[in-house]
């Protein structure tokens, strides 16, 4: 059941670089970002089909936005 | 994903071999809510009759069976231990979505445990109010255990992160090690307590309680 499948991912060279990015900040190979990437997207996206929004709020502005996932 | 640990029968007074796995399946919900919770409501009545209100479970209204649908999420692990043929310990945890709030790895991914419940028969405060002997010892800490290794193989390198019902706080900082960070507003006041990949290391090294 968890046996691990390869793929080959294309990325554009501004892609890769926000991947190498984020791989330091969150220190994380790109296999494990991308990973954390798609469980993200699948919750997001389940929560969203449920009929809960997502939104980003700034508490000290006093501002809310609706993110809207495709 | 299932593997051979050890906890300790109290009565006999010894170590017996327990299987962890992390099939969890709604029929094992089921199981919590047809066995464990009549106990723990059972033994939240005596404790309330006899006002030990400090020792009263904050978890005596979970509910596991309203996590069936969170299975099929990447997200979502439940973790179970089994012994003797029956459910001793559940936990769920989430490998996306939480972050370190430590400053010093602050930002940085962790493994985050949402519920954590050992069989009201392995709660020794459950099972005093209710003068019966406990069943199990060290169900607790060989989830957490199974958190920590899971954090590893997720390369978060150790670090777990949980917010501590009041009556498990002693147990998460002094018997576990983790840092007590602070009280989190938006989850009912509850105290946030993390791990570092240093104090991970050491609650593998020196053997859970």
């Amino acid at each position: 059941m968890n046996e691990k499948r390869t793929m080959t991912l294309n990325l554009t060279e501004q892609e890769m670089t926000v991947l190498d990015q984020l791989c330091a900040k969150k220190d994380l190979t790109k296999t494990a970002l991308m990973r954390q990437a798609l469980r993200l997207y699948q919750m997001v996206d389940a929560r969203l089909a449920r009929g809960e929004r997502l939104f980003f709020e700034d508490e000290q502005k006093k501002d809310k936005a609706e993110l809207m996932v495709l | 994903m299932k593997g051979s640990i050890e906890i300790f029968d109290l009565v006999a007074q010894a170590v017996v071999e327990a299987e962890l796995v992390d099939e969890v399946t709604t029929d094992d919900f089921l199981v919590t809510q047809l066995e464990w919770r009549p106990v723990v409501v059972e033994a939240t009545r005596e404790l309330v009759r006899l006002r030990a209100h400090d020792l009263v479970p904050g978890h005596f209204h979970w509910d596991w069976t309203r996590k069936a649908a969170q299975l099929e999420l990447l997200a979502v692990s439940f973790i179970a231990i089994r012994c003797a043929g029956s459910l001793q310990g559940l936990m769920k945890i989430e490998t996306a979505g939480h972050e370190c709030r430590l400053p010093e790895q602050a930002g940085k991914p962790l493994v985050y445990i949402d519920y954590l419940e050992t069989a009201p028969w392995n709660v020794k405060s459950l099972m005093k109010a209710l003068d019966r002997p406990t069943r199990y010892g060290g169900v607790g800490s060989r989830l957490i255990e199974a958190a920590v290794r899971r954090s590893l193989a997720e390369e978060f390198r150790g670090r777990v992160g949980l917010h501590s019902l009041p009556t498990s706080e002693r147990f998460y900082i002094e018997a576990c090690g983790m840092t007590p960070v602070g009280r989190d507003p938006a989850k009912q006041n509850l105290l946030w307590c993390e791990f570092t990949p240093e104090q991970a290391e050491a609650f593998l090294t020196k053997g859970a309680p």
